[in-house]
């Protein structure tokens, strides 16, 4: 029963992780410009990568390596704002202008197709 | 050569007075005239909430420089002019290569060519910086000269706070040890002796390195069982932001409104600013683009992420952690009038 329990458990949160995953890289293809993109990196790294660890860290439940997973989970988390803000920081200071409300008023982006062309 | 003009950035160390009067006898005696150059470059700019003070300070340290040299000078016959300026007032000097550069503007409209270096010089609270500006001077070219000066060893003064030491090395050995037993085991004997091995030379080689503040014996715990608290807190906002963020992209007609916003936050420099840019960047929706010390400008993707940023409960959450309950009873952002939404170009 329990086991069954557990078994379910990790179906559901690799699942959920998968998910997230999934929508982050949906995000990255879509989303117009490099700021927002890294809006939506950071979501694999937290919830995709939050969630799978979450789902190992409950298979390897017995072992001692259960701890290693939470570990990792804690560098990731600490290493990912931080990855995400050298790469906003450095498009920022080559100059790349962040498309916001006031540029693009009327132009929705097209949800067929990305639109590559203003990202630079 | 009509006059000898010398260029001198002060900072308050113990070493600044030497420095001036190094200044003055180090002038070959056939000038005329000498011009003494007395600058103190800022670190932030008049923005923050401490320019102002720091301001004042920076001004006192000038006048106080400035008697210095027209005591030390008083005995010869060359007439002193003394300029005094503060710079970096509008810009927000970062780094080595930043003050090399103020400095050299500053020589260049002035016509100076001689620089005299305080080797203790530190600007702010930044640490030592003297051999990398010496790189970034010779870099950009000024010609400097360090001011040989007595001080007293630094050694001395790490043994004369010997308990501030001493805390540093215990909550490092502590750090180290556990990390090495939790990936360890912690039940095997042989573990037990290294680990405590490791940490004992961890402790004793990094600890001034990883706590660069003195440890508080009852607030730094107290700070740490809180920042556990701060962890699930953390998470569910992130779970929050995530699934906001989710919806918006996968609906078709991808509802974002991205806005370029600067936060000022009301958290001291150093951890508790790290802290929260961080936790800022990791709830999808909210990216820290720059930190200009408590500056911070952040990218939002969604309106509802841009309201939960401009309510500060982030910003609300981490001075719990650092200052307590007490510390988390400010007005949000919005009603300080610390937020400001602002165009892409003004990077």
């Amino acid at each position: 029963m329990i086991e069954q329990l557990r078994f379910w458990a990790i179906v559901v949160l690799l699942g959920f992780g998968l998910f997230f995953t999934f929508v982050s890289a949906v995000g990255v293809i879509r989303l117009p410009d490099i700021y927002s993109r890294a809006h939506t990196a950071s979501q694999t790294d937290t919830l995709g990568a939050g969630l799978a660890l979450a789902a190992v860290a409950l298979a390897l439940g017995r072992d001692s390596m259960a701890i290693y997973a939470v570990l990792l989970l804690f560098f990731v988390f600490i290493t990912n704002p931080t990855a995400a803000h050298a790469i906003a920081r450095s498009a920022a200071e080559s100059g790349i202008v962040p498309l916001t409300d006031d540029t693009e008023v009327d132009v929705e982006p097209d949800p067929s197709t990305p639109d590559e062309g203003d990202s630079q | 050569m009509a006059a000898e003009r010398v260029l001198v950035p002060l900072s308050d160390t113990v070493t600044v007075r030497q420095t001036v009067g190094y200044a003055v006898q180090s002038c070959p005696g056939e000038a005329e005239t000498l011009e003494f150059h007395l600058v103190v470059a800022l670190p932030h700019d008049m923005e923050m909430p401490e320019g102002q003070s720091l301001t004042e300070d920076a001004e006192q340290l000038l006048s106080k420089a400035e008697s210095w040299v027209r005591e030390d000078a008083s005995s010869t016959a060359t007439t002193i002019d003394i300029e005094t300026a503060v710079l970096g007032e509008e810009e927000y000097l970062f780094g080595p290569r930043d003050y090399a550069r103020t400095f050299d503007t500053y020589a260049a409209a002035h016509d100076i060519d001689r620089l005299v270096l305080d080797p203790e010089y530190q600007p702010g609270t930044t640490a030592q910086m003297l051999q990398p500006l010496e790189r970034e001077l010779e870099s950009v070219g000024l010609a400097y000269d360090e001011a040989p000066v007595d001080r007293p060893a630094r050694h001395e003064r790490l043994v004369s706070d010997g308990a501030e030491r001493f805390d540093k090395m215990f909550a490092m050995f502590w750090i180290s040890y556990g990390f090495y037993l939790v990936l360890g085991d912690p039940t095997y004997w042989f573990d037990l002796v290294t680990g405590a091995a490791v940490a004992g030379i961890v402790s004793v080689s990094l600890a001034h390195v990883t706590f660069s503040f003195p440890l508080d014996r009852l607030g730094s715990p107290i700070r740490t069982l809180r920042f556990g608290l701060y962890v699930p807190y953390l998470i569910v906002e992130i779970v929050k932001a995530n699934l906001a963020i989710s919806v918006v992209i996968l609906r078709p007609s991808m509802p974002i409104a991205p806005t370029m916003t600067r936060v000022n936050a009301r958290v001291r420099s150093g951890l508790p600013l790290l802290a929260l840019a961080n936790s800022i960047t990791l709830t999808p929706g909210t990216l820290t683009v720059r930190a200009d010390d408590q500056r911070l400008l952040i990218h939002t993707l969604i309106p509802s992420a841009r309201e939960d940023l401009f309510e500060g409960s982030l910003e609300r959450a981490v001075r719990f952690v650092f200052h307590g309950r007490k510390g988390t009873r400010i007005p949000t952002p919005e009603e300080r009038g610390d937020t400001e939404i602002i165009g892409g170009d003004e990077l």
